[in-house]
């Protein structure tokens, strides 16, 4: 080869790294990778057609897939989101990137896990719930609710993820929508202003995963984070039990019940394949068998199948998923200056 | 220098490295009204508590690292060359695993905490730079000090010498404490809460219709980081870090005497510390350590078995692309720090090398998706080429500052010499240089090809980077698979070395990767 030619090679590099088979279909997904790989693999088996599905990390949620979705709105390549949560993919359908699709496969699926305009569809859902280390918490003095962090018996004992990002923020800004202003702002307040103590009533995490692995390991007692977390603890045969916050008293404020949405981007590039795997996805079986794996996904259709372990609790905390996606904006700002302080 | 190859080099710089930043910069212009709500105090509070991160972290890496580097390379020590590779352990290993290890074994949270993982995390650069230094003094100093004083005296002649190499290893130390933002959460997660500005930056990103402000508020990093970096370059340009005498002789290892087991002692707990430690625990958990069962072969090959299945296509991907990005650095590097050296344009093209390096991940990445999504790069966009483009455009510095370096230390009179003679500038670049920076260019594609194998921050963003060993790691890790989790992680270590190795071993060459 030439010395004339040698300069050339950095650029025959990058063509060649160009070439690939293009997909039939584009999904991101933000449900957990090892969970929803094999369902879009199946999805493939079944219908032939070529899926490219893109992750996020547990640790990038929201900035990653969703921070992708915005900045590819001029020239969209992604045609379905499968998220793992509402908020976002409502905030999306507000910034104007979802298409309606009505799929016929939702048709049984309870009208508050519905978009009305039909740009988005629940199913799958996890609960916000407790865990708590059977070691190191007796049976009667379990937790039960949220003003549980703040028994000094726990303190420095018990944990919340930093409600900055995935099913916590949504979590903090339901707290907002449903407790009103003041109400939350005192909650959240109260656990942001204990991170300048040495040992903080309240310990904030950087996941709900950590959290997990922390009180599985016997580092904290308790903690919230999401059913499907508290599972991976207990199939790995940690101490652990599960607890539906929120429960009990005259007018108990329930449980946060998040469920996993699907939605078509605008301007999909494969408009038909998408629809297919919408309607593929929102199937019962689907909802079935994201019940029994793993995640222990919560049907939010009655008539589908699930484990024992699997239910719904007794009082779902009464939010409106659209309004809070409407409030995550302002609130994740708002929560940003609380609890990101230099102290 | 050939034009045509220089502006190749150039355009690759461009496009690479200064064309993501200046679509994010282009925002940001159009909206300057948002620069004055980044000096608020909440931010400026960050800001400092940062630069108190990256200081500590830097002391305890010239604390750890300047003294390692100078007994494996200068002394008799006794494994002085076994010591002198596995320093290097800590550095190779996600700095997040160190934290993971030293988490569990040490009740200690906080600042202090990650000040002590980032410091160890990066003595392994002060120690490199330090050995490197070392090594280039000229035997003839070292015998008259012996003669005038003993070690004591030796110690008083090289420290001067060594000082510009420790500064500049500290520099990088600094530069990667600061702009670590997955450590401090980790450590802090129990205890009193350590954020840090790099914190701020990811959660601006979150807010809608912010993307001025989102920029905005990286520029005081950016500032930060090419303040740190600004030493290195004045070192470089002084000459402070190239080889002392044109008749260079190489010392003879300095003899301790009864300082000889201190000395081994210090070189076992610092790699201990830094690699011992945290693969013997990743050996621990990988073997179902932490499992109900208990530790055994069967697990641990096991583990291995499933990871290799389960993951060979990511870690073949993350290969690919790691090399790839390697090869087309050190492509770019050897045009590039050629002109550094030789050229008139050194004070603006160092700078504009650097700025990659001092741009935040999230923001470089979102600046690849803005520059690359179009129809009409689509395909380039969703494929591997991106990937391998935002990998060559976040570390093109560190090979082009090594080989600057490495064509200082070459005699410019050859090359004037084969002008003279009728050999073009193309034909003098690969006849005269390339041969003669060996072991920098080397050194620079290993750097590259290892900090590209542990990339996750900007490879979040970009689509292709999916299939990345490192990204699958970070997902395992969430579901508690121990063992699987810690097989990946160690092949991954694995694979990050085996270049590095293989260089040592076959050619028997050490590699170079001073600036």
């Amino acid at each position: 080869m030439t010395c004339r030619t040698t300069p050339l090679l950095p650029l025959l590099c990058l063509a060649l790294a160009a070439c690939g088979k293009p997909p039939d279909l584009v999904v991101y997904v933000s449900l957990d990778q090892v969970f929803s790989e094999e369902v879009i693999r199946d999805f493939e088996q079944e219908t032939g057609l070529h899926v490219r599905a893109e992750y996020d990390t547990e640790a990038s949620k929201t900035v990653g897939l969703v921070r992708r979705l915005i900045e590819e709105r001029e020239s969209p390549r992604c045609d379905v989101f499968w998220n793992n949560e509402v908020a976002q993919t409502v905030r999306l359908a507000e910034l104007g990137l979802l298409s309606p699709y009505d799929s016929p496969s939702a048709a049984d699926i309870p009208e508050r896990f519905r978009d009305p305009q039909r740009r988005w569809t629940g199913f799958a859902a996890r609960a916000r719930c407790l865990i708590v280390n059977t070691d190191l918490v007796p049976p009667e003095q379990t937790p039960r609710g949220m003003d549980d962090l703040f028994d000094p018996r726990w303190k420095g004992r018990c944990g919340i993820a930093r409600p900055l990002t995935g099913t916590t923020l949504t979590h903090a800004v339901a707290l907002y929508d449903v407790l009103g202003e003041e109400r939350a702002e005192a909650f959240w307040s109260r656990i942001a202003a204990g991170q300048s103590d040495e040992t903080p009533q309240v310990n904030v995490v950087g996941s709900n995963g950590q959290l997990m692995r922390l009180v599985a390991s016997g580092t904290l007692a308790f903690g919230f984070t999401d059913t499907d977390d508290f599972n991976v603890a207990l199939e790995k045969g940690a101490p652990v039990k599960r607890v539906f916050p929120d429960q009990e008293g005259e007018d108990p404020l329930g449980t946060l019940l998040i469920p996993t949405t699907v939605a078509v981007l605008k301007g999909a590039p494969h408009r038909p394949a998408a629809e297919r795997f919408v309607d593929w996805i929102l199937s019962k079986e689907i909802e079935r068998r994201l019940a029994f794996s793993r995640s222990a996904q919560i049907p939010v259709r009655d008539d589908v199948p699930r484990p024992e372990g699997v239910v719904l609790p007794a009082k779902l905390m009464d939010v409106s998923y659209v309004s809070i996606g409407m409030q995550m904006e302002a609130r994740t700002k708002h929560l940003t200056e609380l609890f990101l302080r230099a102290r | 220098m050939s034009r045509t190859l220089l502006l190749a080099a150039l355009a690759c710089l461009a496009l690479a490295c200064l064309a993501p930043i200046g679509v994010m910069g282009l925002r940001l212009a159009a909206r300057p009204e948002v620069l004055p709500d980044i000096l608020d105090p909440r931010t400026l509070g960050l800001l400092m508590r940062t630069l108190r991160l990256g200081l500590g972290a830097a002391g305890i890496a010239i604390l750890l690292g300047a003294p390692f580097g100078w007994l494996v390379s200068r002394t008799d020590v006794p494994l002085a060359s076994l010591w002198r590779p596995l320093g290097l352990v800590a550095f190779i290993l996600p700095s997040l695993l160190l934290a993971v290890t030293w988490t569990v074994l040490v009740d200690l949270r906080g600042a202090p905490m990650t000040t002590a993982v980032m410091g160890l995390g990066t003595f392994p650069i002060v120690a490199l730079f330090t050995a490197k230094a070392a090594a280039r003094i000229d035997a003839r100093r070292e015998e008259a000090a012996l003669l005038a004083g003993g070690l004591p005296a030796v110690l008083r002649m090289e420290l001067p010498l060594l000082l510009p190499a420790i500064l500049c290893g500290a520099c990088f130390s600094f530069l990667f404490a600061i702009n670590d933002f997955a450590v401090p959460d980790y450590v802090s997660s129990v205890g009193r809460k350590f954020n840090v500005y790099a914190d701020e930056i990811f959660a601006t990103w979150q807010v809608d219709n912010q993307d001025a402000r989102a920029v905005a508020t990286a520029l005081p990093l950016i500032a930060l980081t090419l303040l740190a970096l600004l030493p290195t370059l004045w070192l470089r340009r002084r000459g402070s870090l190239a080889t002392v005498d044109s008749d260079f002789r190489r010392p003879a290892p300095l003899r301790l005497g009864r300082g000889r087991w201190p000395a081994l002692l210090f070189c076992l707990l610092l790699v201990s510390l830094g690699a011992f430690v945290p693969i013997g625990r990743l050996l621990w958990e990988a073997g179902g350590g932490t499992t109900g069962e208990g530790w055994s072969p069967a697990h641990l090959s096991g583990a291995f078995s499933q990871a290799i299945e389960l993951t060979h296509a990511n870690l073949l991907a993350s290969i690919l692309y790691s090399a790839a990005a390697a090869t087309l650095a050190a492509a770019v590097a050897v045009v590039l720090g050629h002109a550094i050296a030789r050229g008139r344009w050194t004070v603006l093209l160092e700078p504009l090398v650097l700025l990659s390096l001092a741009v935040p991940a999230i923001l470089f990445g979102i600046g690849n998706i803005s520059l690359w999504n179009h129809t009409w790069s689509r395909a380039f966009y969703s494929g591997p080429g991106l990937v391998i483009v935002m990998l060559l455009g976040r570390y093109l510095a560190f090979p082009t500052l090594i080989d600057a370096g490495a064509t200082t230390a070459i005699d410019p009179r050859i090359e004037e010499a084969a002008a003279l003679a009728g050999a073009g500038p193309i034909r003098r670049l690969f006849s005269i240089d390339v041969p003669s920076m060996g072991p920098a260019i080397a050194g620079g594609w290993v750097l590259v090809f290892v900090l590209a194998m542990r990339e996750l921050d900007a490879a979040i963003l970009v689509p292709a980077a999916n299939r990345m060993a490192m990204f699958k790691l970070y997902n395992m890790v969430h579901f508690g698979r121990d063992d699987f989790v810690a097989a990946l992680a160690l092949l991954i270590v694995f694979v990050t070395v085996v270049p590095g190795v293989l260089w040592t071993l076959l050619l028997g060459r050490r590699l170079e990767v001073m600036p």
